[in-house]
């Protein structure tokens, strides 16, 4: 018997000057022990179907059709019966855990409290069923972490809670948006693998809403694309994720970097937010194949085959690396071939616009004592025309080291010179002009501009800083939009205005109006949607493809950066474990944290190809007394690793900090 | 169709806030108009007394009577509204200037140069604001000039701390970073980027502010502190006509005090506007 049924649900929100048609003839149904994904980027209408699920529907909300709960209408249902249905029919885990626990009262309060209320159970027992469900969802000394805060947890500990919290009242169907969100890669895999077994287990029906069709494709039974409302495709997971049908899916997917290292293919446009529903199809302007058909009249869902539909005039068919497909938007390029292996040790005779020498940074914490210590002794340059990346989990400094690099954050050792000059020698307006020849570009694209200030102010501002006369600035800061294909109607424009995507452009368009001689990109593409992601990426590996200039690209996404670096490097803790040219470090890992990033990459293509290694704990839990940092966590560690401090050696064409590094691969044999 | 309840309708907040905001406005703007006008609007000067009649009800050549002196009570309310507001309204600005300029460098730079202006607003704001006033008044004297400077002084502190609190979270935003990187220099990012986006509480207080020190300005008049007689002035008037209530000619204070009351409304109603848009918005 089917667990939830939507069927023909319409969502209208009205507020005052505005509409948005927020759903538009929703169908979709969860079986129990299914997991269905729900994939579509932010505006396609995810969180509203969750939240008609539960009756959390904003207000001024219209809706039409029915949502079909183990045969109840859950849109007609007064107060009390939502509110029983909330506890034991459907429960949501939320994106962000940590906002979602009450910061006020220990986690295992909170669980217990649930308990009491919804199984009518004492505190006592509640507090040993607390315990257990702790435990199923893979938190470690579960009766000591009842008593923790929500602060005291991480991410990762803080979702494995609400998902605990969540199924804690046997509820027939979790919902989970977005909820690995801001996780890292090794976190990720393991929390999704959680949502399998709360189906498998107890035969719940889990519907997981993501953007990312990478990491949940694994996991899920069937898959639910959306579209401005609308449902454009739904089928087993592995043919909507390999050999899509519906053009959107199809563009959603070419526009995910893989760790394969398949080239990105952008599609142009961006998502429209619709007032009525539509009445043609709502991805004809976007689409390479649309006909007078498809802007006339609207699709509707056209079974392709058992259990898969797809709302198209003109459904595709094949796999998705096709490459018969017509060739509609500019590839990115692949990463050129600049500088190679020599340059990891020693800059060759391209001049380096960028040398860090072992660069440390602590953070004292206000009230003395201790303190955090973000780098431990990085050293690396960058040559002009070339482009590295910086991969690495949360809290490996990588965004010190950005600021570092910027001169915004002062090394408390070491030595940093940007264009051949020693950032710290330098004072005032010097200092100032030095720090305009290094840009960065924010991984938050709105709040990286000024909410008060326009467009055209925004981008000037390096000029200004730099005393270019008004005339030069506009005819300057029209060149650099041009290049960033934005239309000079947006110079008057403030940030709020802005879409993300054009944000960033703006923001990188800033970065390169003073021609630097170094640009980070700090994360750029993370706070994006999957299209404009690709878009961006695409405009990214333009601008860094200029010889004259190094680049500096940031990322956890260990994908993004194989799509156009020459060289990458891997933090953890603050320490550089490897570095290498980018087809050695993804092709023939040496560290043992490299390949466990590799491993829990998620992949719509081949993947990583070679052995899977894991970690064997959290990194929250891993105290690193001395010697290696990753010794704690690592499967290969020894005693010894436990002693000695790691420096980079040479493996292969990398360097690696690993005492072991070759002998891993006869390891990993056994 | 079901309609989603229960969430107060987001439209609600908005249309109460631009129906306080109005009468707010039309409040002030009568006052404005009355402002600009008192002298076409009244036969007799604010100062002017008329020999023949001392206390004379209201009627006749006086449409609000009298005072004690033989001025025209009409006339004197109509301009004393010129100094009270005008007085109120620069004594604000001169809070907002200052304050603000001291919050900003206190909550940007921080470190030492926080400390030392913090703990010299702690002592001003250790007094209750009407004694500060009232020390502060009775040892520089009275004189306009003199009111601004101690209304002004009261109300800075409140500005310092509410720009204070803007700019320290403002300048661990991305686009200060951005700014910095840029090559701006101190005074350019702290000009062209914090300033104008830390304002926007002071915009929500300050018209409220103004209805506060009318009432501190008319306060410090009727104890002798404020402007000197004959000038017209609203506290003072109710101070000369607070005897004259009992013996039942209540329009020497009473109309004084009524239009005190509708100005300080007006300020308040507009204050409160914005603050409910303000909160609207964010929400």
């Amino acid at each position: 018997m089917t667990l939830l049924s939507i069927e023909d649900l319409s969502v209208v929100i009205r507020r005052p000057g505005r509409r948005v048609a927020a759903l538009s003839g929703v169908n979709l149904s969860v079986e129990p022990g299914e997991v269905v994904g729900l994939v579509g980027e932010s505006g396609g209408g995810k969180s509203m179907v969750a939240r008609s699920i539960v009756g959390l529907l904003p207000g001024g909300s219209r809706t039409s059709g029915r949502v079909m709960f183990d045969g109840a209408d859950v849109l007609t249902m007064d107060a009390a019966e939502l509110e029983a249905f909330r506890g034991h029919g459907a429960a949501i885990c939320f994106q962000n855990p940590r906002g979602a626990l009450s910061p006020t009262r220990t986690v295992g309060r909170q669980l217990v409290d649930r308990l009491v209320t919804h199984r009518s159970l004492a505190p006592a027992p509640a507090r040993e069923v607390a315990a257990e469900l702790f435990e199923s969802v893979g938190i470690r000394s579960p009766r000591r972490r009842l008593d923790a805060y929500p602060h005291e947890l991480s991410g990762g500990m803080a979702q494995r809670v609400m998902i605990s919290l969540a199924t804690g009242c046997a509820p027939g169907l979790l919902i989970a948006d977005e909820p690995t969100t801001g996780l890292d890669v090794t976190l990720t895999r393991e929390i999704l693998n959680r949502f399998r077994l709360a189906a498998n287990a107890e035969r719940r029906g889990v519907l997981l809403i993501s953007h990312d069709l990478a990491s949940i494709a694994e996991v899920c039974d069937r898959v639910v694309v959306l579209y401005a409302g609308t449902v454009v495709e739904s089928g087993p997971g592995p043919q909507v994720l390999h050999e899509p049908a519906h053009p959107y899916t199809r563009a959603l997917l070419r526009s995910v970097p893989d760790i394969d290292g398949r080239p990105v293919t952008a599609t142009p446009g961006a998502m429209p937010l619709l007032t009525e529903a539509p009445s043609s199809c709502p991805f004809a302007p976007r689409c390479a194949h649309a006909t007078q058909l498809c802007t006339a009249d609207l699709p509707v869902a056209g079974p392709l085959a058992m259990d898969w539909s797809a709302a198209c005039f003109h459904p595709r068919s094949g796999p998705l690396d096709d490459s018969a497909e017509p060739p509609v938007p500019a590839e990115i390029p692949p990463a050129g071939t600049v500088p190679s292996a020599g340059t990891a040790t020693s800059p060759g005779v391209k001049e380096s616009v960028l040398r860090i020498e072992d660069a440390h940074v602590v953070y004292r914490s206000r009230f003395g004592g201790g303190g955090h210590h973000a780098l431990r002794g990085v050293s690396l340059s960058v040559a002009a025309g070339e482009r590295l990346g910086v991969v690495g989990e949360s809290g490996c400094g990588k965004s010190t080291l950005a600021r570092v690099m910027l001169g915004l954050v002062q090394p408390s050792r070491g030595r940093v010179e940007v264009a051949g000059q020693a950032l710290a020698e330098l004072r005032g307006a010097r200092l100032r002009r030095l720090r305009t020849r290094a840009q960065l570009v924010f991984q938050d694209p709105i709040g990286s501009l000024s909410p008060r200030r326009t467009v055209q102010d925004a981008i000037g501002e390096p000029l200004r800083a730099a005393g270019v006369p008004a005339a030069e600035r506009a005819s300057r800061v029209a060149r650099a939009l041009e290049r960033m294909e934005l239309d000079p109607s947006i110079l008057g424009r403030r940030p709020h205005e802005l879409s993300g995507g054009q944000a960033q452009r703006v923001g990188i368009a800033r970065a390169l109006v003073g021609e630097p001689d170094l640009i980070v990109f700090d994360e750029p593409t993370s706070a994006l949607d999957v299209t404009v992601q690709a878009q961006i990426l695409k405009v990214i590996a333009e601008v860094s493809g200029d010889s004259s200039r190094g680049s500096v690209f940031i990322s956890h996404d260990l994908a993004t950066v194989r799509g156009f670096c020459d060289r990458v490097v891997v933090l953890y803790l603050g320490r550089i474990v490897e570095e290498g040219p980018v087809e050695e470090v993804f092709g023939n890992p040496g560290h043992p944290y490299t390949r466990a990033l590799l491993s829990s990459a998620p992949s719509l293509g081949a993947g990583y190809g070679g052995p899977q290694v894991e970690l064997t704990k959290d990194l929250e839990e891993a105290d690193a007394a001395g010697g290696c940092a990753l010794a704690p966590r690592c499967p290969f560690a020894t005693d010894e690793c436990g002693e000695q401090e790691q420096e980079l050696r040479p493996y292969g064409a990398s360097l690696v900090a690993c005492r072991r590094a070759a002998e891993i691969p006869a390891l990993i044999e056994r | 169709m079901a309609e989603a309840s229960g969430v107060r309708e987001a439209g609600a907040d908005r249309r109460f806030a631009s129906s306080l905001i109005t009468v707010g406005s039309v409040i002030l703007a009568v006052v404005a108009v009355a402002v600009l006008f008192a002298p076409l609007l009244s036969s007799w000067g604010p100062e002017e007394i008329d020999p023949l009649a001392s206390l004379a009800p209201p009627g006749g050549a006086h449409p609000l009577g009298t005072d004690l002196n033989g001025m025209d009570v009409w006339s004197r309310v109509l301009h004393a509204a010129r100094l009270d507001v005008g007085i109120a309204v620069a004594a604000v600005a001169l809070a907002v200037v200052a304050g603000s300029l001291v919050g900003l460098v206190a909550g940007y730079r921080g470190g030492w140069a926080d400390d030392v202006l913090m703990r010299v607003l702690d002592v001003f704001q250790a007094f209750p604001t009407f004694i500060l006033a009232l020390a502060v008044a009775a040892l520089l004297g009275g004189g306009t000039a003199n009111l601004v400077a101690v209304i002004a002084l009261v109300n800075a502190p409140a500005y310092a701390r509410l720009v204070r609190a803007e700019v320290r979270s403002i300048r661990e935003l991305p686009f200060v970073e951005a700014s910095l990187t840029s090559g701006s220099s101190f005074w350019g990012v702290l000009w062209r980027h914090v300033l104008p986006n830390s304002l926007t509480p002071v915009r929500v207080i300050a018209p409220l502010n103004c209805g506060w020190a009318m009432l501190t300005l008319a306060g410090l008049s009727f104890l002798g502190l404020g402007v000197p007689l004959p000038t017209a002035e609203w506290g003072a008037m109710i101070s000369l006509g607070s005897g004259d209530v009992v013996a039942g000619r209540w329009w020497t204070s009473v109309p004084p005090g009524l239009f005190l009351l509708i100005c300080v409304l007006g300020f308040s109603l507009l204050g409160e506007g914005l603050q409910e848009r303000a909160d609207s918005t964010r929400r």
